[in-house]
């Protein structure tokens, strides 16, 4: 084994443009992997969150006794759907109304009473969010009380849940097609750098190499490569993410939800590195092999 | 050594070799001669493995090149060392290296190659020369450890195919001398050339090739 590693490391100081070429293209391929994959984890993280954000509120008639309304939210709360109700009163509409436009503050007193009606602001758990839940819940929560009206931002959670269906399905199908294109790339670029390589080949199979011992440091070689061009990849993606991307992060981070702009998981980081020195090691064995049933 | 008996190798409609029937014993030296597209190169090619007959039986080292598989190649290629026109060394690295690549395929002990690869460059007058790097060589000397790295595993048989096609008078004499010791040592020997000068000067057994058929003429002429 040691033997195989020390002919794989001749190999590469020997061929040390070759060596760079390969590690570049290597990690060039995983790092456009690797910032369509975080492009699409931040896009789905901030969907969900607009998503997780919709909320539903519910207005009760102006003259509902309060030992009622307590009662009413106490159903609402006990609902399974449901993950938080406030209850908003007239005044703490006003008040909110204030802080929210200042220059109505002077003559927020002017405003007969009832213009502002009393609310439960309704948030759901993250399940029931979804489109039809969202209506199923509605009709369960009409039939509770004397509600005047039930706003839900139906039209807004229907676009966002489809945009979420469309990325996922989309982002997916661009995903395999960037990851075979990525696996073309590389493979053909080894299969160049083994070509040109080929007198190094011819001569030992000459000298009486079995497959096996030429085989060997190429795809050590491969591996190697794809391993430091799978970490230079994580590398430049998280220099990018860093340098780029946490900026972007402080300017419209409320804007784009608590959870958006996150770099990629531990477990995708290490796919992409994996992902390296798989393709690195096979497209190695499949050129290496295929040169080998060609020669005399 | 080597049997060749009823050989025919084709290339699709072309014959480059026809019937031939030849036997070499061991410890010959033997000049394969002819035109070019005579058949020369495909006879060497075809014992040392890169080729396999088309029709006939043929022996080498008592392994039947018709039925090379898997395995049986390296095998052949350890008892059969080969000497091209053209060296095929690798140029980047140093002479040493490019001998000791025989001994490395075969599993040889570092100790056995620090020992054996300067005791066989002593043979090509190289040992001085074992730590330059191969494209650092003249034409001669880089023939000449080619000719190291064929004979570093004491093949039974040595090929060459037109070993001095590439170098001037003196060198091309010095190749030929080494090659003439080395069938002295007992290793069988088969250049493939046309420098009738060279022929004459070191006399062997002569086999010639027309058309792809051996020639009327051939024949033993003995040793020098």
């Amino acid at each position: 084994m040691n033997g195989v590693i020390a002919r794989a490391w001749r190999g590469i100081r020997e061929n040390r443009y070759l060596s760079f070429v390969s590690t570049g293209v290597i990690a060039a391929a995983l790092a456009l992997l690797g910032v369509f994959a975080l492009g699409i984890l931040n896009m789905r993280a901030v969907l969900v969150a607009w998503e997780h954000d919709a909320h539903i509120s519910a207005y009760v008639a102006k003259d509902l006794p309060a030992a009622e309304a307590a009662a009413l939210r106490a159903k609402v709360a006990a609902l399974p759907q449901v993950e938080t109700v406030t209850w908003v009163s007239e005044a703490d509409a006003r008040a909110w109304l204030g802080t929210q436009v200042p220059e109505l503050a002077p003559s927020m007193g002017e405003l007969a009473r009832g213009t502002l009606p009393a609310s439960m602001e309704i948030t759901l758990r993250s399940g029931a969010v979804r489109p039809e839940a969202l209506e199923s819940f509605v009709r369960t929560l009409r039939g509770l009380g004397p509600w005047t009206e039930i706003d839900y931002g139906q039209e807004w959670v229907a676009r966002i849940a489809t945009f979420v269906s469309m990325l996922t399905v989309t982002g997916s199908m661009l995903g395999v097609l960037i990851a075979v294109a990525a696996v073309f790339l590389v493979a053909n670029t080894v299969h160049l750098v083994v070509f040109s390589r080929r007198d190094e080949l011819a001569i030992m199979r000459l000298v009486g190499a079995t497959d096996g011992y030429i085989l060997g440091p190429f795809v050590t070689e491969g591996v190697l490569q794809g391993l430091v061009g799978g970490l230079v990849a994580l590398g430049g993606l998280w220099a990018v993410y860093a340098g780029v991307v946490a900026r972007l992060r402080d300017a419209l981070g409320p804007a784009l939800g608590h959870d958006a702009l996150r770099f990629l998981p531990p477990g995708w980081c290490g796919a992409l590195v994996l992902g390296g020195v798989l393709v690195g090691g096979l497209a190695s064995y499949g050129a290496v092999r295929r040169f080998l049933g060609s020669l005399p | 050594m080597i049997r060749l008996y009823q050989v025919g190798k084709s290339y699709g409609d072309h014959e480059a070799l026809r019937d031939v029937t030849l036997s070499i014993d061991k410890g010959e030296f033997v000049y394969v001669t002819g035109p070019s597209g005579a058949g020369k190169s495909t006879l060497l090619k075809l014992l040392y493995g890169a080729t396999t007959p088309s029709t006939g039986k043929l022996l080498v080292a008592g392994i039947d090149i018709a039925q090379l598989q898997g395995g049986r190649l390296p095998q052949l290629r350890r008892n059969v060392g080969v000497v091209f026109q053209d060296f095929k060394l690798l140029p980047r690295r140093s002479v040493g290296a490019n001998v000791a690549l025989a001994l490395e395929v075969v599993g040889a002990p570092a100790e056995q190659i620090r020992r054996r690869v300067p005791a066989v460059l002593n043979i090509v007058g190289l040992k001085a020369r074992e730590d330059a790097l191969a494209s650092e060589l003249s034409g001669g000397e880089q023939q000449r450890v080619a000719i190291a790295r064929a004979i570093v595993n004491d093949p039974a048989v040595l090929l060459a195919d037109e070993p001095t096609g590439n170098l001037d008078g003196a060198m091309a004499v010095e190749v030929m001398e080494i090659l003439q010791a080395i069938n002295l040592r007992g290793t069988t020997v088969l250049v493939a050339t046309h420098d009738v000068g060279l022929m004459d000067r070191f006399p062997h057994r002569r086999v010639r090739f027309e058309g792809g058929r051996l020639a009327p003429q051939a024949g033993a002429r003995g040793r020098a």
